[in-house]
């Protein structure tokens, strides 16, 4: 991938020397390649169709859409629905919102699925090891819908478990549900309670990859199991760890459109509002697409810079990014 | 391989990425032509197909016995395109976009893209035609709610109508005769009533478990009729906008409202109200209802027989005695009724499928005819001696036909505009209490709709209030209930009230008025 870009950006540099050469490279290498290239055409076909053909509508960020004259007869407007955006007294709110819930979820839930992945790793009865975590995988195919039902249950005002539980402990009438102070907390843990153990798939894979060796020379040595864990399992699985952050960073802004909505209502909407919710809310119901998908486009391209920027910081502490 | 098999693999590929791509361009290209009847010019219409939503299991099938009999009926062959009503406001905007556009739609509300697309010339405007009395069953019998529907001044749908009076107080009879109550005629008892049913054990049972008022987390925001909607209504503010001196002031500046939040907010800090109502799922409203842990209920009148059935089932000796239906109260200020908009979305012609006015003539002509008196039985009520029979002027329904009936009540009715009255078959009511209820119904009805509050502008439609309304008015609906929670107080909720008005509120308020004179 990366050469033939280099490829072609040199052929564009110094196009009248290189070209013919060039061109005739790239036929050798497609000829030889060619049951390879077969092979990937679905998967092109795939990201053609549904990721870069929709990125034509992307342009109605740009435009006034009506629906009814059309993506392109639909009058160009620049950048002003990105002004709007910007200067919105809402924005401030809208992106603390945001990025204190994804700072809660990596710094919270990502640390708490390499613990749990460590804690199953050390578990040596198979038979435990196996149910357990079948049993942590459950929460993660119920959906949004299934889990805030849950919690209201859980929750409601004078019948609900935990309701009860909390109040009688902290000797107070909070009604959790509908209180600002309690809405990351409880969108933090239904976040762990639901993807903690399906997280946990790829650190048991590549914990599995460990060397055994490793572990046996240092029960030799004397190592204890802090130490085992800490000098020969982290360091084993510090890549894999590294490579689920940059790709997790990348989805910082994507605080999960589902859960939000569904857990908020008029007496949290303060710290419940965040950016999916945001564009569901002017493009979906009020019908403002245009401005809506510009709030979308803004978003996906932080993400975009926040992919770069943590690969970038990755490497410079000589580590290996993803590209 | 033979060379010649060896060329043949390209090939395919590039055939098979070729026709992706053109599939792909067709789909979301320019909209050319103008579906099946395009190329026809100025041909009659031979078949007219209309886009509509149902809310039935499963949509009637093509060609079904009341298609048959409306193709027979209006001499055209008719084609519905059912939409579930769930998914119904999206395939709006999707065909819309498209290019096989029916040649009538039921369009749900004058939303942001509608309005723009009548605007921009892609709808009929059927104003004059509608007033031309040509088409008898098409002209309205209420010229207000024809008015209403329509998008400053003009008419681009042909309106389904809806009782204009549907709000009322349901409250638990059994409690009012327990605590020796009288039925609430004015606000201020209604609040006595709520208190005496939080305080006074209305279920004699010796314990604190009861409140008054139920309300649940309400979807909408202001001036959707919810229970704070009617409440401050009933308080003279108005109906979201209110005629001051012959300007137009939104309702929630009021001093009015004003006086009716705190009302509601008394209500809640006392605990008159259910303590989850700024969470509670409005599908569960009945609940607390029915297992007595709330006696009030401001909701429509049809939650009452729905309220009733529950009972029956619970209590089948005693079901007459636990639900009270009270109209609209007198308010401190005067006595306020809240009515509905009147109508449920419209049909409209678009002009990309209906494209002359020889065509528009012929599409009127039928709608015209579906609203005639036939027609309406067929759509409301099916087809007699099959699904229904006709006794005492009520329908009576055969319960072997259910899932037919279920078709025509679930999606039929849909088609039905009934602008120049209702003229198919009521149901049968089951016990004579049904029958009594039913009337009092009625006669609720016809006495609020003597001081029933319409909103002056509600045919306006501002271009501000489109690209912002929603945010503008949750701004509102979300202080509303900060306040009554005690999470702001009156400052805080002036504050609101002022952002609303610098985010883009005073612009809406100043088209509001331009629009109000020029058609005032």
């Amino acid at each position: 991938m990366a050469t033939l870009i280099e490829a072609q950006a040199a052929s564009g540099a110094s196009a009248a020397t290189l070209r013919p050469q060039n061109r005739r490279n790239v036929r050798e290498t497609l000829a030889r390649y060619r049951w390879l290239l077969f092979l990937m055409l679905p998967g092109i076909i795939y990201f053609l169709l549904f990721r870069f053909w929709p990125m034509y509508g992307a342009q109605i960020a740009f435009r006034d859409y009506i629906p009814f004259l059309g993506i392109e007869g639909s009058p160009w407007v620049g950048w002003e629905h990105f002004e709007t955006f910007f200067t919105n007294p809402d924005f401030p709110r809208l992106l603390r919102n945001t990025l204190i819930l994804a700072a809660l979820s990596l710094f919270i839930a990502f640390p708490l699925t390499i613990v749990m992945a460590l804690l199953l790793n050390e578990l040596r009865l198979n038979i435990l090891k196996r149910t357990v975590q079948t049993l942590v995988y459950v929460p993660h195919f119920l959906s949004w819908t299934v889990v805030v039902s849950l919690t209201g249950l859980l929750f409601a005002i004078g019948n609900g478990p935990l309701w009860t539980l909390l109040n009688d402990v902290m000797g107070t009438e909070t009604n959790f549900l509908a209180d600002p102070a309690w809405f990351r907390p409880l969108i933090v843990l239904q976040d762990v309670w639901k993807n903690t153990g399906w997280g946990t798939i790829i650190f048991l894979a590549a914990l599995a990859g460990v060397d055994q060796e490793q572990y046996e020379a240092a029960i030799i040595d004397g190592a204890g199991r802090w130490q085992r864990v800490w000098h020969i399992t982290l360091p084993s699985i510090r890549s894999t760890i590294i490579v689920l952050l940059i790709l997790q960073t990348g989805q910082i802004l994507n605080t999960g459109f589902e859960q939000i909505y569904l857990m908020s209502n008029a007496l949290n909407r303060t710290v419940a509002d965040v950016f999916d919710t945001y564009v569901y809310f002017v493009g979906i119901q009020q019908g403002s697409y245009s401005y809506a998908t510009a709030v979308g486009l803004a978003k996906a391209i932080v993400g975009v810079i926040l992919i770069f920027g943590t690969n970038w910081l990755a490497k410079r502490f000589n580590q290996q990014g993803i590209f | 391989m033979t060379p010649r098999k060896r060329l043949r693999a390209p090939l395919a590929i590039l055939t098979v990425t070729g026709l992706a791509l053109t599939a792909a361009c067709t789909s979301g290209g320019a909209d050319d032509g103008g579906g099946e009847d395009g190329g026809d010019g100025d041909d009659a219409l031979s078949s007219l197909s209309i886009m509509a939503p149902y809310f039935a299991a499963v949509p009637p099938e093509e060609d079904d016995l009341i298609d048959q009999a409306l193709s027979e009926l209006t001499g055209v062959d008719l084609s519905v395109q059912w939409v579930p009503n769930t998914a119904y406001g999206e395939r709006t905007n999707v065909v819309l976009a498209g290019d096989d556009i029916p040649d009538v739609m039921v369009i749900q509300g004058k939303t942001q893209a509608f309005v723009q697309t009548a605007e921009a010339g892609g709808f009929w405007d059927l104003t004059d035609y509608l007033r031309s009395g040509d088409y008898p069953n098409l002209v309205s019998e209420n010229p207000d709610v024809e008015e209403a529907s329509g998008v400053n001044g003009r008419v681009f749908g042909i309106y389904r109508a809806r009782d204009v009076i549907r709000h009322c107080i349901i409250l638990r009879a059994d409690w009012l005769a327990n605590l020796g109550l009288e039925q609430p005629q004015t606000t201020d008892e209604l609040f006595e009533v709520a208190r005496a049913f939080t305080e006074d054990d209305p279920d004699g049972n010796g314990q604190d478990d009861t409140y008054g008022f139920i309300n649940p987390a309400w979807p909408g925001s202001i001036g959707s009729n919810s229970p704070y909607d009617a409440l401050e209504l009933w308080h003279g503010a108005g109906n979201l906008w209110t005629d001051e001196g012959g300007e137009l002031v939104p309702s929630f500046t009021t001093d009015e409202w004003m006086e009716a939040v705190l009302y509601e907010r008394d209500l809640v800090q006392n605990g008159y109200t259910n303590p989850d109502y700024a969470t509670m799922d409005p599908a569960t409203w009945n609940e607390p209802f029915v297992n007595g842990q709330g006696g009030i209920i401001i909701d429509v009148q049809s939650r009452a027989p729905q309220l009733v059935d529950l009972f029956r089932e619970q209590d089948p000796e005693n079901f007459e005695s636990y639900v009270a239906l009270v109209g609209q109260p007198e308010g401190p200020n005067g006595t306020f009724a809240m009515p509905t908009s009147g109508y449920s979305g419209f049909l409209a012609i678009p002009r990309s499928s209906v494209e002359t006015e020889e065509q528009l003539e012929q599409v009127l002509t039928v709608l015209n005819d579906l609203t005639s008196t036939e027609a309406q039985i067929l759509l409301n009520n099916g087809i007699e001696g099959d699904n229904f029979t006709v006794v005492d002027d009520y329908a009576e329904f055969n319960p072997d036909r259910q899932d037919f009936t279920d078709q025509v009540t679930g999606a039929w009715a849909q088609l039905g505009m009934n602008v120049a009255g209702y003229n198919a078959y009521s149901t049968r009511p089951e016990t004579p209490f049904d029958e009594g209820l039913a009337q009092l119904r009625l006669d609720l009805q016809a006495e609020d709709l003597e001081n029933a509050v319409f909103n002056p502008g509600a045919s306006l439609v501002s271009d501000t209030y489109m690209s912002s309304g929603t945010q503008l008015d949750t701004l509102i609906s979300d202080a509303r209930i900060q306040f009554i929670a005690g999470q702001i107080d009156e400052a805080g909720l002036q504050d609101v009230i002022d952002r609303w008005h610098s985010q883009g509120g005073d612009q809406v308020i100043a088209e509001m008025n331009e629009l109000y004179s020029e058609l005032g």
